[in-house]
């Protein structure tokens, strides 16, 4: 079986014909969704849900740290987000913030109770944990709103120095939507790419050989598992925004296992761009299986299902392998991942 | 203290039932090192496939079925005690079958497959039975309920609970008194050992799988009449069972009681001050308890931790 | 955000396919009818409940709504045009809700959004239905909040709401049972906006509060919360709980035969909750809006209409919660008809104060549209299990009915702040 260290990697430059396909399709999306049968709000969703498994994927699939309760912090930067705009003051940048900081807070108290854990241990801490925090959030009544969520979470205008423009509609959102999600695009691909990307990958690799080469393997793992909530509370804000609420099912342990699929399924263990393959798969096929049947997870169960036993390096290792037989054309567009294999 | 009484006793009945839907899991997870999240589904399984039979949907209209009607709830009862778990052995079975790829490589691929199982189960149970609550009637003799110190208890519940019990102690001398059960124990502890001494690995693994299946169908049909039949019930079972096995320590007998028994108290008092925090208070009891011992109360080392 | 849509609708609403609106069927299969030559079908998104806890009730209300558009789409549709229903599973999640209505509106094209069962998930569609100015029909969600804080000017609520019938249970209970009152919570707004209400009418006609018990929806093993009922000896529990938790919460305790001592109000009993229940299951006494076994004239006949239309269903006979869903949109669609054209505000002024007819809504009294909270002010009844059925479908013995004014939420009116007209995107469907 093939890994992320195996795919031969770039470094460098973040600008590779990946990213420039990516950044293409987020920006013309908004020209073709509705002639194909998808619209607007699909699509921010997507761009959103993008945001969360790429961040998600830092942990999952660079680090090897199966978190299976991360929709937890997806769901707090949706309420933070909500709770700044309802009680502090009507801000996006005042409330996307808040939406971080109490993600990170969130992940640096669990990721202090995890890091020393691996293995499934590490993966049942985090249901535990995952739990305790959708079980709150239905339980707080009177700050979250209980199960029927905080409602009426505004989309606020989007002030930039002395530029205001007004994002409350659909459109104007997924731009905003958008660039965030490039933003963190890039910042994680740096990430990643750097020197400590490839700690990461030698961490999931042997834990015990990383430590014996002098990192300070805990606090790698805790920073990781920091940084990963962080951009899952970002995402957490703008699902506030789209949906103009927050709800805690987001946080239950079923959206967490769907999460962990969508980056399987689409090869975040072998690709930096698994995650992005896994998403659209999952939601796309949401809108139109689910239109034509309501057993619709069945199908996906069932695809899910065979993934794990044929082909468990997901979508981006099936193209890399399909690729790598084709004798014309270079590997080096697949897979932008680090050079741990060399390591 | 004396108010107190009624909810540890409601407590200990909750932690034997609990004890019982851990059973299969811990089993499973002991021999095989599988985390297996389709465990409830198999759970719902046979519930429901005893409440087809005691309905007889699979005959109904033919002159079987309606002779099948005609006998008494009890007989349909304890015929539907044997054909659910055998039923959900046989799609445990199935699932073990699928789970081969992934033995060798890391936990994390079994625990996945059984995630997406259950999903595939919940959607065949919604398409098979339909998506609305379902009741699974039990004979007259233990239903309703009595008085016990002022206070109405319901009979359903303590024969449950009994059941559990005996459930237990079968499963206890099954492992520790027959020579089946050495033979699994000593999968569990050394494969290679097994198979060098002539026994198939892949029919033993599939066999516990099953033996793990019938259990949690069985727990199913127990605990139907008190947690309702819905296609999603797996999910809602899967989740105390696996803090279980956590807590005890992953693939230890006594250690999945003893945290079954103390889960069920810890929920039964919660539950006579804050009712609606009750179920939190056995995540709560999961971050102590491994917080402190990373094994869980009677673990041993196991692969999984890898 | 533009004041018209109506460019863009236009451009997309060219298309129209073949196929009966027969048999319901699927979650959002397209039941489409011939479009007028001139004129495209009018497109009603149904955004019932198919599954979770109110999948049950979902259906019925669906039912309920089918049926109306059938009638009308038979006599040629409304303004010449026929009408076409879309359905999406709202899986009584209020996260899904939000998204099926943003389908709904924008790749669906649909100008009236009809059906809610949960009160979470109406809230969801009502906040994406305001945004859009689509027209939104709560049908069967009967929260206070419904009508009172979370109101919206494009919103209208058919159900009677927690308040309403609490007023019509409480006083009776407190002069027949004794002031001790336990509340029983499903843990949710519903459950809670109930049970505020509740409280607020126990203390005013002199009772007492000993408890609450909140229960968390999901709730399947209610003995801890009876044991507490039971260690705390209440005259009276009244109970807020709904959905697949109160059909458990009943087999629990009629099976422990806890159902004549205490006494219990249930706060409403939505027909598919207990229809097929053993009557032993049906204990206390509850509010409803409807009953089919009511003694006025059309009751009948309606009755009919339903055995025909559905002739396998296993409800055999109408409940509240159909009612609401075939009155709703009947009442819309005559609002469509009144107004002339499809202006989402023309349609809203239309249902706004909107007077129905004892006879027509087969009720004691008639109802009107609160133009202020845009609910309807109905009358309500008090029933409790019927010991001299008819028929195995004759479960209600209606017990007492109240006139709107008597039972009329005076706190939501408060609460209510609608939306101005201004601030309601307008667009012609």
């Amino acid at each position: 079986m093939i890994s992320l260290s195996d795919i031969p990697a770039r470094g460098g430059s973040p600008f590779t014909r990946s990213m420039g396909l990516f950044v293409l399709l987020l920006l013309t999306a908004p020209f073709w969704l509705e002639p194909i049968g998808l619209y607007q709000y699909l699509g921010m969703e997507i761009a959103i849900w993008i945001l969360f498994a790429l961040g998600f994927n830092l942990l999952f699939g660079y680090t090897g740290l199966h978190s299976f309760g991360h929709g937890a912090y997806l769901g707090i930067g949706a309420y933070a987000f909500g709770l700044f705009q309802q009680n502090i003051t009507i801000s996006l940048w005042g409330g996307l913030l808040a939406a971080i900081t109490a993600a990170t807070l969130a992940g640096a108290l669990v990721g202090a109770f995890v890091s020393h854990r691996r293995g499934i241990y590490f993966a049942l801490m985090t249901i535990a944990f995952g739990q305790v925090f959708w079980f709150a959030a239905i339980k707080l009544h009177s700050i979250t709103g209980g199960e029927d969520g905080l409602l009426g979470i505004p989309r606020p205008d989007l002030v930039f120095g002395p530029l205001k423009l007004d994002i409350s509609d659909n459109g104007a959102l997924y731009w905003f939507v958008t660039i965030v999600l490039l933003v963190a695009v890039l910042a994680l691909w740096r990430l990643v790419n750097a020197p400590f990307g490839r700690v990461l990958q030698a961490i999931r690799q042997n834990e015990t050989r990383a430590r014996f080469v002098g990192y300070n393997v805990w606090l790698i793992k805790w920073l990781t598992f920091v940084v990963s909530a962080a951009f899952a509370g970002l995402a957490g804000g703008l699902f506030a925004m789209a949906q103009e609420s927050a709800y805690p099912d987001v946080m239950s342990l079923h959206q967490s296992g769907l999460i962990v699929m969508m980056v399987l399924v689409g090869g975040g263990l072998v690709s930096f761009w698994g995650p992005v393959f896994g998403v659209l798969l999952y939601f796309i096929a949401r809108d139109i299986i689910g239109g034509l049947t309501e057993t619709w997870l069945l199908w996906f169960g069932l695809m899910f299902v065979i993934m794990v036993m044929v082909r468990p390096e997901g979508m981006a290792g099936l193209f890399h392998v399909l690729r790598a037989r084709l004798p014309l054309r270079s590997r080096k567009a697949v897979g932008p991942a680090a050079q741990a294999g060399r390591a | 203290m004396i108010e107190l009484l009624p909810h540890i006793v409601n407590g200990l009945t909750l932690g034997l039932l609990f004890a019982l839907i851990a059973l299969g899991f811990t089993l499973i997870v002991g021999v095989m090192e599988v985390i297996n999240l389709a465990h409830g589904s198999l759970f719902a399984l046979g519930a429901y496939f005893a409440l087809a039979t005691i309905g007889g949907d699979w005959f109904a209209g033919t002159e079987f079925g309606i002779w099948w009607l005609s006998l008494p709830i009890g007989t349909r009862y304890v015929a539907a005690l044997a054909v659910g778990p055998l039923l959900a052995a046989a799609s445990g079975m199935v699932i073990e079958l699928c789970l081969r790829p992934t033995y060798g490589k890391a936990p994390l691929y079994g625990l996945l497959l059984t995630f997406g199982a259950a999903l595939v189960v919940e959607e065949v149970i919604r398409l098979a039975w339909g998506t609305g609550e379902q009741n699974l009637t039990v004979p007259q003799t233990i239903n309703g309920a009595f008085l016990m110190g002022g206070l109405i208890f319901s009979k359903y519940k303590f024969f449950a609970a009994a059941f559990a019990l005996a459930a237990i102690a079968l499963v206890w001398v099954f492992l520790e008194r027959t020579p089946y059960g050495a033979i699994i124990k000593a999968g569990s502890h050394d494969s290679e050992m097994v198979r060098a001494l002539g026994y198939d690995l892949s029919k033993l693994r599939l066999l516990v799988f099953g033996f793990g299946a019938a259990l949690a169908g069985l727990a199913g049909i127990i605990l139907a009449p008190i947690w309702g039949l819905r296609p999603h019930i797996g999910l809602d079972v899967v989740i105390p069972a696996f803090l279980i096995i956590v807590i005890g320590g992953v693939g230890s007998f006594w250690g999945a009681v003893l945290a079954a028994l103390l889960v069920g108290m810890s929920v039964g008092i919660t539950g006579a001050y804050a009712p609606a925090w009750s179920m939190m208070s056995m995540y709560l009891l999961l971050i102590a308890v491994v917080g402190f011992r990373a094994r869980g109360l009677l673990g041993r080392k196991s692969a999984l931790e890898n | 955000m533009s004041k018209s849509r109506i460019s863009r609708r236009a451009l997309l609403g060219s298309a129209a396919a073949a196929g009966g609106l027969t048999a319901f069927a699927g979650p959002w299969k397209h039941n489409r009818v011939w479009a007028q030559a001139t004129d495209k079908p009018i497109r009603i998104g149904i955004t019932s409940d198919a599954s979770g806890q109110y999948a049950n009730s979902g259906a019925s209300d669906r039912r309920g709504m089918m049926m109306a558009i059938s009638e009308v789409n038979d006599r040629g549709g409304v303004l010449g045009r026929k009408i076409e229903v879309t359905h999406i599973d709202t899986e009584t999640t209020p996260a899904t809700g939000s998204r099926v209505a943003e389908r709904l509106i924008s790749r669906e094209d649909c100008g009236f959004l009809v059906g809610a069962v949960s009160s979470g998930v109406a809230n969801a569609i009502s906040q994406v239905a305001q945004r859009n100015g689509v027209i939104y029909l709560n049908t069967n969600s009967s929260s206070p909040t419904e009508s009172g804080k979370n109101c919206h000017r494009v919103k209208f609520v058919w159900d009677g709401n927690g308040t309403n019938f609490a007023k019509a249970a409480v006083r009776n209970s407190i002069d027949a049972y004794g002031g001790k009152v336990l509340l029983l919570t499903n843990d949710y707004v519903w459950g809670h906006d109930t049970a505020k209400s509740t409280r607020a009418l126990v203390e005013q006609y002199g009772g007492e509060i000993v408890d609450e018990i909140l229960i968390p929806q999901g709730t399947r093993d209610f003995s801890a919360a009876l044991l507490k009922i039971q260690q705390d000896n209440p005259a009276v529990v009244a109970a807020a709980v709904g959905g697949d938790d109160q059909i458990a919460l009943r087999q629990q305790v009629a099976q422990l035969g806890m159902g004549s001592k205490p006494a219990w109000i249930n706060n409403q009993q939505d027909w598919p909750d207990v229809y097929g229940l053993p009557l032993d299951n049906l204990f206390g006494v509850f509010g409803t809006t409807w009953y089919y076994g009511l003694d006025l004239p059309g009751v009948k006949e309606f009755v009919e209409r339903y055995q025909a239309m559905y002739p396998d269903t296993s409800m055999r006979v109408p409940g509240n919660v159909f009612y609401n869903g075939y009155m709703a949109t009947s009442e819309l669609l005559k609002a469509i008809e009144r107004a002339g054209s499809t202006n989402n505000i023309a349609i809203i002024k239309e249902l706004e104060g909107h007077v129905m007819p004892a006879a027509e809504r087969m009720q004691h009294d008639d109802a009107v549209i609160d133009p202020l909270t845009h609910q309807v002010q109905q009358s309500i009844y008090l029933a409790t299990a019927n010991d001299e059925p008819r028929d195995e479908n004759d479960m209600f013995k209606i017990l007492t009915q109240s006139s709107p004014q008597d039972v009329r939420d005076e706190e939501a009116l408060e609460a209510c702040k609608l939306e101005s007209y201004d601030e309601t995107p307008t667009f012609d469907a």
